[in-house]
């Protein structure tokens, strides 16, 4: 059984999807049954990962570890099939062309399904899940508010019915910090801080939910190791190193904790996941 | 040959990539390198950094700009930062069929439209594409440079509109017609084809509530089925002229480079004139690094290269109809006309 849900967001480019696959090796070394998932509709982790499918179904990846692609139309299918039983009542009504459109358009119904199947193990719904952590690298910042908001938001608008119940547990889930777990990833730069803090604001203030943060890619310089360089590559770097000490001043000033992943200088995507599971493990504990 | 070559006849330039490689700051510098050339040229943007929009002297209220701005030729330089919830509001009061202020009220005060309509999939794809047919067709423009929104995937952006039109069209607002308060236009649809077990099933998935607003929400939006086709037709015929030409914005970055790669070869596939990809932020200097004391700087500098290499390596994998450009890594405190000037007589050819 699912006992957390991790989600990873952060503002496009900061390193979502690597730092999710950091996340899921490193409880995976916990001795912990470890599902990695993605909702892109384009699998990243294919290609990144080097796979040679990636589908709804949980495939193994290394040991303790699983990996997966949620589509909101699969997740749906799930759901209804459990609720329905039968098979040939599914095709009948989800194969109709007029439901099959009416699914594609229904507001809201998308971010319902996707945040239905992260939420059905703890709610019992659905086909049991033999993992006990979800690691799911989420959408950017803007559009992964207005998944958070869906439940919330249907609600509101029909609060009667299943739907209606179903997206008031949901919502409920999704609230509770024993379950859900936000990582926000971050680079050390004016937008993406910017941008981290208004989400980490937005959480707490609708959701009171606190998000973990993680400010990626720092470059661990310090002035003094830039003096006997070229003029351009020094400027370069101190304003790099400016960035970072601005950004965690930024954080400082409102109290918000964080961890850093350093970048690291490797081009091989096995052996740069390795190095930054080791970094993490040092910063988690 | 330095900077990049549009073709003569552009007009439109739409600039595409996924997020935090720096296209809105590519757009802008695009821009200032176009106007310094003489024309006339309007950037809309989605969402520039407080430094961008300061040094350009813009504000994030969706009305039209003029930058401040001395060009020798004679340019000009516009800029607008689209404001996403005013247009769809603009295109709800504007383009329905109908003359009849209730039906737009109707619908701007659709409880299933208030809590949703800002954050439907497409919606802000479906305000960009909107905003640049606007100024387009204004005539107004020499050039007119499109900051495409921060989707994932370019495929969001390309078919944003497409989702919107679905939700606007025809067939599945008819299925509500004939009903008034009850989704019985629905039921009827189902059930020529199936049995009474499927509307069993229809209640116990989603409930007689939601088909009620579901039903109340489509027959609200009914009136903009027509001008919306229009709209959208009109948009695609734009992203497909012959004026209008794709730039793909990416990083220096192994798997960033391989999604560009393909990236390019499906919108090639698909019609759109894709014809110059900018690698940008690309860290010269990095070459005139000699043995530097600190083995960290060293690493890193071993690290930027080796990513060029590894670029290089891949040029011949693109197509040959595109040209590979590369870009400068711009200094924060640049981020001005001058700067983006400078960025913009930077942009070099690699193929």
């Amino acid at each position: 059984m699912v006992k957390k849900a991790h989600l990873v967001t952060g503002k496009g480019g900061v390193g979502k999807s690597l730092f999710s696959t950091v996340l899921a090796h490193y409880f995976s070394t916990q001795n912990q049954q470890i599902l990695l998932t993605e909702l892109t509709e384009h699998s990243f982790f294919k290609d990144y990962l080097g796979l040679n499918e990636i589908t709804y179904k949980p495939q193994h990846l290394k040991s303790n570890l699983d990996i997966s692609q949620w589509s909101p139309e699969d997740c749906l299918k799930e759901y209804c099939l459990h609720l329905l039983k039968i098979e040939s009542l599914y095709k009948l009504f989800f194969e109709n062309p007029v439901s099959k459109s009416l699914i594609q358009v229904a507001p809201g119904l998308h971010e319902l399904a996707l945040l239905g199947k992260l939420t059905s193990s703890p709610r019992q719904v659905g086909p049991p899940m033999r993992h006990d952590q979800l690691v799911v690298d989420s959408y950017a910042t803007g559009h992964f508010l207005s998944l958070l908001r869906a439940p919330s938001a249907l609600n509101e608008a029909i609060p009667f019915g299943p739907m209606g119940e179903q997206s008031k547990s949901i919502n409920s889930w999704i609230r509770n910090p024993d379950f859900t777990q936000i990582h926000i990833v971050s680079l050390a730069e004016e937008l993406p801080i910017t941008e981290t803090i208004e989400l980490f604001k937005q959480l707490k203030s609708e959701f009171n939910i606190n998000a973990s943060l993680c400010l990626n890619k720092m470059s661990e310089l310090q002035s003094s190791d830039l003096d006997d360089l070229p003029a351009e590559a020094r400027e370069s770097f101190k304003e790099t190193i400016e960035k970072e000490n601005w950004s965690r001043a930024e954080l400082k000033k409102l109290n918000i904790n964080w961890i850093e992943l350093p970048l690291i200088p490797e081009i091989d995507t096995n052996k740069l996941i390795s190095a930054l599971v080791k970094v993490y493990a040092n910063a988690a504990t | 040959m330095p900077m990049l070559q549009l073709n003569k006849n552009t007009k439109t330039i739409i600039c595409i990539g996924s997020g935090g490689v720096g296209k809105t700051t590519m757009s802008a510098s695009l821009a200032v390198g176009y106007a310094n050339q003489g024309k006339k040229v309007l950037v809309l943007t989605i969402d520039p950094s407080l430094r961008l929009a300061q040094s350009l002297g813009i504000k994030p209220d969706g009305e039209l700009h003029q930058v401040k701005f001395v060009s020798a030729a004679g340019g000009e330089l516009w800029s607008c930062v689209i404001d996403h919830k005013n247009t769809f509001e603009w295109f709800v009061r504007n383009a329905s069929s109908s003359d009849a202020a209730t039906d737009v009220e109707a619908l701007l005060k659709n409880r299933l439209y208030q809590q949703l309509s800002g954050r439907l999939s497409g919606s802000q794809e479906f305000t960009s594409l909107i905003s640049l047919y606007r100024f387009v067709s204004s005539g107004k423009y020499d050039l007119v440079i499109l900051d495409t929104p921060p989707s994932q995937h370019t495929w969001n952006f390309l078919r944003g509109p497409e989702k919107i039109s679905a939700l606007f069209n025809e067939g599945v607002a008819s299925w509500f017609r004939d009903s008034d308060t009850e989704s019985v236009g629905l039921f009827k649809k189902i059930l020529n084809v199936g049995t009474t077990q499927v509307l069993k099933a229809l209640e116990t998935l989603t409930g007689s509530h939601f088909m009620k607003e579901l039903s109340l929400f489509f027959k609200a939006i009914q009136k903009w089925q027509g001008p919306l086709e229009t709209y959208i037709m009109n948009c695609h015929r734009l992203l497909v002229a012959n004026e209008t030409e794709f730039i793909l914005v990416t990083a220096l970055d192994s798997s960033r480079i391989t999604e560009a790669q393909k990236l390019s070869r499906e919108i090639q596939k698909q019609g759109y004139r894709l014809t110059s990809v900018i690698i940008n932020r690309v860290p010269e200097w990095a070459s005139a690094v000699k043995q530097p004391k600190s083995a960290r700087v060293n690493d890193l500098v071993k690290y930027y290269q080796s990513l060029e290499n590894d670029l290089q390596s891949r040029l011949n994998s693109f197509k040959t109809s595109l040209k590979v450009y590369k870009c400068f890594e711009l200094r924060q405190n640049s981020e001005d006309v001058k700067g983006l000037q400078k960025n913009f007589e930077n942009i070099r050819l690699l193929s």
